[in-house]
């Protein structure tokens, strides 16, 4: 079983509405330790870390945000970002995003990534003697300027000659590479293929190709021949994917401008057939942006006929499959491609010849030009301000903006706390109920290394650290349920569950102390600075407590120690046992499940401090969160509050 | 060279430097001065191979064999006691241990063999017991290979890949990803001997060589 | 380093506060560069001896002296014990040649890695057993998880988190995540006289 580190998850409000109008109390003064009241509230609004939604508003403290304006947690999932810039992640060049429009979101310069294994591709120099088995291929006629240079996988060591291409020249390789088809051949532009078409030495040259009727042999081999048809039937072309959907785009829009060429079609399915003007526009605005609905084109009636030929974007099913059967036969399994490597195949620069660019075999991956990345800045939902910005330019890593949750609420680290075992702790191992820990003593051990395993029935404990990152000193009240959600309840005493917090001094004075510290040594610089001795153990000075472990004196409502802008409390928790025999509860004869041993318990954190009013500032308090403002000298209390959830450790099965 | 083994019994305690092993170093040879040679049976470095400094040979378990032009790098281990508990392993050990009585000579178990042009990289490990490796393999960072793999030519093993015990990998095969296995179709055989032995001309210069010490 | 002090500490402190381990091996410290308050563990190797004997051409060219420096490595990084720094070397016009490998500032490099970088910029964390690839550049900000293999030529932008072998993205450092690049804490947790870590 992996160890696990105690961690802390922090619910963004975003996801229940509930927490968001949770009304404060309105004295908070009086919301005692151990309030039963409190409790029972606490008891009905507990949320349950377990539950199949808390996976979506549970973030560790580095993933929020927080918005000044609003008081208020922000979460990844809660903020709308805005792309600041596009750049690519190998080459760290930034598109400007009117390029994206016409190239896409891949980088058009040199970055590719490996087809087989994702690394990135460098481009190589093909030795002045080809490999031999190229020479011996078939098409090399077809290639007199035989590429020279290659790309090649630093990792994985494949090369882009095992899909038959090679670049003439070793810089602008995109653009070579949208030119090129597997084994070296030339892929024409749609443009140029409407060029050729054109060019009564083509047309010869295809007459003569139909007549030979041999594809392999084939001069310029763009037009593969359709296994199984006669010479005498027209040369069917094979068209790329994009080139088709242009064809068909411009057929389509041909139809729609003219309907009254009504010569074929499914007349019969009337309206709702794929003849039907009115469902065919709907299709095409659905794949074209609605820039191409013709509101004429609705009031017209009549069918439409479909694409007769390649030029209006016509191709016939591929269902010859006895060359993938072979080279199945002949390459096995190892030869195919994965369908995480097809997922990486970027469509457009595909091989024309496989639907969609999808390759079924490893031989016939393409390089994969990087994905581009972005940077986002963020913003609040609720009031749209900025509360992230980075700096545009990719090189910089600096933000203009940068309101991130960690320097506004407090941070809460938890520690194992090793007690020493007290002498007849059978008392309380036998017994299901926890001991009420009392001010006397605390008869249990906890784990001493941090992933140990949870005992079960026996208290452990756990020191929660609370760091105040803020200038102003905060009051913090927590409220955990008494027993933990779900089919096996922990007991859980929080043993002081209201205290204050300093406030977070100046960097500089942090600063002064160290040097005095490294200067004078431990005794001296705590001499110097009178809160460092406010350092409490169990609610004693540390001095008379060095010599005796102060451990054994956990007190309830008292902090364990205090730093200058932390504290330190103690939880107490009773694993239940995870014996999953049906013991008259309800599901508990089902088996364990998934980190069900996980011990979490929810923690409600309520933080409130009095901070300068801001001058636009008044109005925009959320109603829930800082209910209770005095206007007095300029200072207002504000109040923040939040669940959390602590993974504390696996029990032991 | 077992007369002096059977002198010292404790030779692998702390107390005195460990015997020398018997070596058969190549004038051509390069050898960092923190090389580490131990073991029983002959070590054989042949012409102009790189072993750079740190790194370990060890011939407890049988000879050690390096080819020329092989590139050693820092903390790579050749004949480390095998870890498998396969029984392919288990019997390489059990013969090295019947050869350990033999006289050094010609009888005794191979360890491991590097063909010319091998390179091992750094912290890699090689098992010993009849192990192979072909003639210009990688062997990647930090990966191990069995006791009695044999390691075909021109194959390359990225970083961290582990090859079992008695295992046999064709030649040109790229061990990646966590044990993923393909063909290396670049056919750039040549042109990677000829690298390598830029790679040494330079390393000659740069590695303090120290044949002395082990001799 | 006289044997005459009785109880050595581990580590060797120098003026510009580098706490370098005595167990760690360092060949060619003429050529490796320490910008200050660096933490070598023990058992760490860094291989100044592989400097670059090919010059760029604009050094060439403006006359200028041969940099030897091997391995250069800024302030307040941490080498983890038993990880090795190496410069990357290729072949360069008709002979191979080693180029230098630079670290950044705040970097951390974990038990047991290989790095054999051209480029590894500031605030980086860098996990146990990760092999970083020949003339890798790794920018500012980037984490690097355990075991990872980051093959080489690969360039990893800034605020990525990458794992896997070979390294692919599997994240993005959040805005909160930046403080915890910083190592300065760490610097003082390691030495012959340690301070505890503070809360």
């Amino acid at each position: 079983m992996a160890a696990l580190t105690p961690y802390t998850f922090i619910q963004c409000p975003c996801s229940d509405s509930s927490t968001l109008g949770r009304p404060s109390d309105a004295n908070p003064a009086a919301n005692a330790t151990n309030d039963d009241d409190e409790e029972a509230d606490e008891d009905n609004r507990t949320f349950d870390p377990r539950a199949p939604r808390s996976n979506f508003s549970l973030y560790p403290l580095e993933y929020l945000l927080y918005c000044e304006d609003c008081h208020q947690i922000r979460c990844p999932r809660c903020v709308s970002e805005e792309i600041a810039s596009y750049y690519c992640p190998s080459c760290l060049f930034e598109v400007p995003s009117s390029n994206l429009k016409s190239e896409g979101n891949r980088c058009t310069r040199n970055c590719f990534q490996c087809p087989i294994c994702i690394g990135p591709l460098a481009v190589t120099s093909v030795e002045t003697k080809p490999d031999p088995s190229l020479l011996a291929a078939p098409d090399n006629a077809a290639a007199p300027h035989s590429g020279p240079y290659a790309l090649t996988c630093s990792y994985c060591h494949w090369t882009s000659t095992e899909a038959g291409l090679k670049f003439d020249r070793p810089n602008n390789i995109h653009a070579q590479l949208t030119k090129l088809r597997n084994g070296g051949l030339t892929r024409l532009t749609a443009r140029e293929r409407r060029e050729r078409r054109k060019d009564p030495a083509y047309r010869a040259h295809l007459a003569a190709a139909a007549a030979v009727a041999v594809a392999a042999a084939s001069e310029d081999v763009d037009d593969v021949e359709e296994r199984g048809r006669g010479p005498g039937i027209e040369e069917k072309e094979s068209l790329d994917v994009e080139t088709q959907f242009a064809n068909l785009k411009s057929f389509y829009q041909a139809q729609l401008a003219n309907p009254n060429s009504s010569d074929t079609g499914l007349t019969g399915l009337g309206d709702l057939g794929f003849s039907s003007p009115t469902s065919l526009s709907r299709i095409m605005s659905i794949y074209t942006g609605g820039s191409l609905r013709d509101k004429k084109a609705k009031s017209r009636v009549g069918a439409m006929r479909e694409a007769l030929d390649a030029d209006e974007g016509f191709q016939p099913a591929r269902l010859d499959e006895s060359a993938a059967i072979a080279a199945l036969q002949a390459h096995g399994f190892d030869g195919t491609s994965s369908t995480a490597q097809l997922a990486e195949q970027p469509v457009n620069i595909g091989e024309p010849a496989f639907p969609h660019g999808q390759a079924h075999f490893a031989s016939d991956l393409r390089p994969v030009p990087h994905l581009l990345r972005t940077k986002r800045s963020k913003r609040c939902p609720v009031c749209r301000h900025i509360i992230s910005k980075p700096e545009a330019k990719v090189q910089t890593t600096r933000f203009r903006i940068r309101l991130v949750a960690g320097s506004y609420i407090p941070s809460i680290a938890i520690r194992p706390l090793a007690l020493s075992p007290i002498p007849n702790t059978s008392s309380s191992f036998s017994s299901t109920s926890a001991p009420i820990p009392t001010s006397t003593s605390a008869s249990a051990s906890g784990p001493a290394i941090p992933g140990a395993l949870l005992e079960p029935l026996r208290p452990a404990h756990f020191v929660l650290t609370f760091k105040n990152p803020i200038f102003e000193s905060v009051k913090i009240t927590l409220g955990a349920p008494a027993h933990t959600p779900g089919r096996f309840s922990s007991k859980v005493t929080v043993l002081c569950p209201e205290f204050q917090i300093d406030a977070n001094t100046d960097v500089w004075d942090e600063a002064l102390k160290e040097g005095l510290a490294t200067t004078g040594g431990g005794a001296a610089s705590g001499e110097r600075d009178p809160r460092e001795r406010r350092r409490r153990r169990g609610g004693t000075e540390d001095g008379s407590q060095s010599g005796i472990n102060p451990t054994t004196q956990l007190e309830v409502g008292k902090i364990w120690e205090r730093g200058r802008n932390w504290v330190s409390i103690v939880v107490e928790v009773v694993p239940p046992s995870l014996s999953t025999l049906p013991s008259g509860g309800g599901d508990s004869g089902l088996p364990l499940q998934e980190d069900e041993d996980v011990l979490e318990i929810p923690l409600f954190v309520r933080v409130e401090w009095e901070a300068e009013m801001g001058g636009d500032e008044v109005g925009s308090v959320m109603p829930g969160v800082g209910g209770s403002k005095e206007k007095g000298e300029g200072r207002e209390k504000r109040e923040l509050a939040y669940w959390c959830v602590l993974g504390l450790g696996r029990i032991r099965r | 060279m077992s007369k002096r083994h059977s002198l010292h019994p404790g030779s692998s305690s702390n107390t005195a430097a460990p015997p020398k092993p018997p070596v058969h170093l190549s004038s051509s040879l390069t050898i960092a001065d923190s090389t580490l040679l131990a073991g029983t049976h002959t070590i054989s470095l042949h012409g102009e191979t790189v072993i750079h400094p740190r790194a370990r040979i060890e011939s407890h378990l049988g000879r050690v064999s390096v080819g020329r032009k092989c590139i050693v790098h820092e903390r790579a281990v050749l004949g480390a006691a095998p870890v498998s508990s396969s029984s392919a392993a288990a019997a390489v050990v059990r013969r090295g241990g019947g050869g350990d009585g033999a006289s050094g000579g010609d009888g005794a178990p191979a360890g491991v063999t590097l063909a010319d042009y091998v390179t091992v990289e750094v912290a890699a490990v090689i098992e010993a017991g009849e192990t192979v490796v072909g003639e210009g393999t990688v062997v990647g960072v930090g990966s191990r290979v069995g006791a009695g793999a044999v390691i075909g030519k021109h194959c390359t093993l990225t970083p961290h890949s582990e090859i079992a015990a008695g295992e046999v990998v064709p030649d040109s095969t790229v061990v990646y990803a966590n044990g993923m296995r393909r063909t290396d179709k670049r056919g750039v055989a040549e042109l990677k001997n000829k690298t390598m032995a830029r790679q040494i001309d330079m390393l000659r210069r740069m590695i303090p060589s120290n044949p002395a010490k082990f001799a | 380093m006289s044997s005459r002090r009785a109880p050595r500490g581990e580590y060797i402190e120098t003026d510009t506060g580098n706490k370098v381990a005595r167990k760690a091996t360092l060949v060619g410290t003429q050529n490796i560069m320490l910008g200050g308050k660096t933490v070598i563990q023990p058992e760490v190797m860094i291989r100044g001896d592989l400097i670059r004997t090919a010059q760029a051409p604009s050094q060439a060219a403006a006359g200028a002296a041969p940099n030897n420096t091997a391995v250069s490595i800024g302030r307040y990084c941490f080498l983890s014990r038993g990880c090795c720094l190496r410069p990357p070397g290729r072949p360069y016009k008709g002979a191979f040649t080693f180029m230098p490998l630079r670290i950044g500032d705040h970097v951390f490099v974990g038990a047991s890695t290989v790095v054999q970088a051209a480029t590894i910029g500031s605030h980086v964390h860098i996990g146990s057993k990760v092999v970083v690839g020949e003339f890798a550049i790794i920018k500012d900000y980037v984490r690097i998880l355990d075991g990872t293999i980051v093959p080489p030529h690969m360039v990893i932008p800034s605020f990525s988190i990458v794992a896997g072998q070979p390294a692919r993205l599997i994240g993005e450092v959040p805005e909160g995540g930046i403080d915890a690049f910083e190592l300065r804490d760490l610097y003082k947790t390691v030495g012959n006289n340690p301070h505890p870590a503070p809360v």
